[in-house]
């Protein structure tokens, strides 16, 4: 498994995927260059020099930079498995994505959101964790599908990580096997005011009340944007 | 009642309740006679046993014999010429290896069967007759530890480098995950 | 580094990764260049490899059915017809003719959504980001039809062993004429946007050639291999359900390069339109399931069937050991087979043709891994 000092030119080594681990409190692989989860996280980036200027100033920047952060939203192409065909239909014409500002750009180097389209299997479990920790801050990631959120109708299987959560963090579960355009484009809306409450609350460490649930809509409708959202509690 | 328990003896057939089990018969038409008269005109005395169903008559061999028999029934009259499916099959005390071969030109289809013991498995690759052959005998390799010698490459195709344990064979534990 | 007069000559690897905008899906393709010119390739596969056979062992037939949906998840109705037609030919159950008919039509049209989609994602790959949206409009509509009578757009799970799940609507056949129409225009117009194009042509002419005994013997199936010029096609050869009833051509190619295995996709979708229409002119009343259990508890055996997906010749191997869950399902993905000769068709081409040689095979990873 080691690759140093191997002349074989055909494998291109990225890491190496230890044994599940499970008395490690499911985490699937270490990373060399230590740490699971990046410092910043989600709206806010590492702390820096601005953290000393005060409140009045920084707050209504805040406000306006993650207005323009919502708008704006590039996601990178990533489909794994069946719900990347309902990602590519809600990007269409019919269900249009980009008149959100939504655009599908391939290089995760000027990407904002990860989107998690389908089954994640413990072979793709590395390459998903260099894709998230090559995204600049800040970044968010939408986990779509049943598959993505807990390992859906493959539970049983063993070669299927149960849910993207154990590789990254999440901010939005899309539930649903496929979910809808619809589903997709009210996670999104999730999206933007998530980071809008964010910037005003700023949440930088508590991941489990920032985390919000699209709503799976049956029949179509995408329910009113004040009607069940759910405010993070400090 | 066909729960696997991990801390049971990993070979295990299942046990089946319920109303009783019934055999199906296997019966051949008009055209899988045929095609079975032409299967048992090429293997001569090397079909240990031949059956069918429908219009795919099946025929197995000694697994030393099938590189033999498989070129045969390419290059003979029987003019088989695309590998359409390779599996195998835990039967726990034995493997058994199920080759589906097609003949593009006469429109026929025959299965070979070839038994394999359980612990040793092995048996020769038709990499070099068809060139299918070498991703099915890759899989079969990595979901039921088969060796093929002749094949060139034999790495892992469906798993990753490292994965322990052969996820085919009936012994591996699939219910064996625990959340956390 | 030495001072010897001559160049060292070192290939270099070139990592097209499982996350690509153009490999369809988690495909790795490592190629060995030469300049521009790719010396070899090795796919690497597995990234979507869910255990589906291993699943179907420990659940009933019925939930077979849904695995079955998931494992080539562009034409879902074509897998669910090839496990349920393994299911019949081992229970010894035939599906009353109505149910045949209404499993023909919806399997042609997700023939027809499946080829939409090619078009549209094999002229994204090429440069031309116009016909996808107009192929995703047609899709829209056939799917709208989808939900309408099997409940949802892409995970049907309508197809059962003897039959079909419901009934149609009151209005599904004026509903089907009208959407033929629809659909016809839709293929023409995306049609008249690629097939002439100068652009499209120099990309997709003599890129890609794999003549036919190769092809053969690397087991390539459908489209890919007509387009070598081998009329292999299991509903002309092995025919199922209604096929017999019904008129219609296969497109086969002559050069086998990617411009054919592009194009006759375009003219099967015609011809599966016209089936179509055939199909709802012959429409029988009658009743949509077998008579007989409800739930699959089929004889002891072994059965193969096949069926012809829009990727080729998917096949699937039953053993069953008498009870109620199956014993081994095997399927023969027909993108599995065709990858053995992406090999053979990338040698010598520039690094550009290889994205264009991938789409034309047309391949989906949730069947190529299972």
């Amino acid at each position: 498994m080691a690759v140093d000092g191997n002349n074989d030119t055909q494998s291109l080594p990225l890491f190496v995927p230890q044994k599940w681990n499970r008395e490690e409190g499911g985490h699937f692989f270490h990373t060399d260059e230590g740490g699971d989860v990046s410092l910043g996280k989600g709206n806010h980036p590492a702390p820096s020099r601005m953290n000393n200027v005060p409140g009045v100033i920084t707050g209504k920047l805040d406000d306006l930079i993650a207005m323009g952060r919502s708008n704006s939203l590039w996601t990178l192409t990533f489909g794994l498995a069946c719900c990347a065909i309902e990602m590519i239909s809600t990007h269409m014409a019919h269900h249009d994505l980009d008149r959100f500002g939504i655009v599908t750009w391939p290089s995760p180097r000027q990407a904002d959101v990860m989107i998690i389209a389908g089954t994640v299997v413990k072979k793709m479990a590395e390459p998903i964790r260099l894709l998230y920790e090559q995204m600049p801050d800040p970044k968010w990631v939408i986990a779509m599908g049943t598959c993505a959120t807990s390992g859906g109708p493959y539970y049983k299987s063993y070669s299927v990580v149960m849910g993207v959560d154990h590789i990254i963090p999440v901010d939005i579960y899309v539930p649903g096997c496929p979910p809808r355009p619809e589903a997709l484009m009210d996670a999104f809306m999730k999206l933007q005011s998530k980071i809008k409450s964010d910037a005003k609350n700023h949440q930088i460490d508590d991941l489990s009340t920032s985390s919000v649930i699209a709503e799976m809509t049956t029949d179509g409708t995408v329910p009113p944007a004040n009607a069940s959202r759910e405010e993070p509690t400090g | 009642m066909t729960a696997q328990d991990p801390q049971a003896a990993p070979a295990e057939k299942p046990v089946r309740h319920g109303p009783p089990i019934v055999i199906a018969e296997e019966v051949l038409n008009e055209r899988g006679e045929e095609t079975a008269a032409q299967l048992a005109r090429t293997l001569g005395p090397l079909a240990l046993e031949s059956a069918g169903r429908e219009d795919n008559p099946w025929a197995r061999v000694d697994a030393k014999e099938l590189h033999a028999v498989a070129k045969e029934c390419r290059d003979g009259e029987m003019g088989m010429d695309m590998l359409n499916l390779m599996l195998a099959v835990d039967w726990i005390d034995r493997i058994q290896m199920i080759y589906v071969l097609y003949s593009t030109t006469n429109n026929r289809k025959v299965i070979l069967k070839a038994d394999l013991p359980a612990d040793a498995p092995a048996i020769d690759s038709l990499s070099d007759l068809w060139e299918a052959a070498t991703w099915y005998e890759r899989e079969a390799h990595d979901l039921f530890g088969v060796d093929f010698p002749g094949n060139r490459d034999m790495s892992p195709l469906l798993l990753y480098e490292g994965f322990e344990g052969h996820p085919g064979l009936k012994s591996y534990p699939l219910n064996d995950y625990e959340e956390w | 580094m030495t001072n010897e007069p001559q160049f060292d000559h070192v290939d270099m690897m070139l990592n097209m990764g499982p996350q690509h905008p153009a490999t369809h899906g988690v495909f790795r393709m490592v190629l060995t260049v030469d300049g521009e010119r790719v010396v070899d390739v090795t796919p690497h596969i597995g990234y979507l490899h869910r255990g589906t056979e291993r699943l179907a062992e420990v659940e009933t037939y019925g939930q077979v059915i849904t695995l079955f949906d998931r494992v080539d998840y562009i034409s879902n109705l074509n897998n669910e017809l090839a496990f349920v037609r393994a299911g019949e030919k081992i229970m010894e159950v035939e599906a009353p003719e109505r149910a045949q008919y209404i499993r023909v039509i919806l399997a042609e049209l997700n023939r027809v959504a499946s080829h939409l989609l090619f078009i549209g994602t094999y002229a994204i790959d090429l440069g031309g980001m116009t016909p996808v949206m107009y192929c995703f409009r047609e899709r829209e509509r056939i799917e709208n039809l989808f939900e309408h009578v099997t409940g949802a757009r892409m995970m049907h799970n309508y197809m059962r062993i003897g039959g079909v799940k419901s009934d149609v609507p009151d209005d599904f056949v004026p509903w089907v004429r009208r959407l033929i129409g629809e659909v016809r225009m839709g293929v023409e117009e995306s049609d008249k946007l690629l097939s002439t194009n100068e652009v499209f042509l120099a990309r997709t002419q003599g890129v890609g050639v794999i003549d036919g005994p190769t092809a053969v013997s690397c087991g390539l199936s459908g489209p890919s291999l007509r387009g070598s010029g081998v009329a292999y096609d299991v509903r002309k050869d092995d025919p199922y359900e209604i096929y017999p009833y019904l008129n219609y051509k296969i497109p086969l190619g002559e050069n086998g390069d990617c411009w054919d295995r592009y194009y006759l996709r375009v003219l099967e979708c015609y011809e599966s339109l016209n089936m179509i229409e055939q199909c709802l002119d012959q429409f029988p009343a009658g009743p949509i399931m077998a008579a007989g259990r409800r739930i699959a508890r089929p004889p002891a055996g072994e059965v193969f069937a096949h069926s012809e997906n829009p990727r080729g010749d998917l096949g699937v191997y039953l053993v069953s050991d008498g009870s109620d869950k199956p014993y081994r399902v095997k399927i023969r993905p027909p993108s599995f087979c065709n990858l053995v000769g992406l090999a053979t068709m990338t040698r010598g081409a520039y690094i550009a043709d290889a994205v264009a040689i991938l789409g034309s095979l047309d391949i989906v990873l949730g069947e190529v891994d299972r």
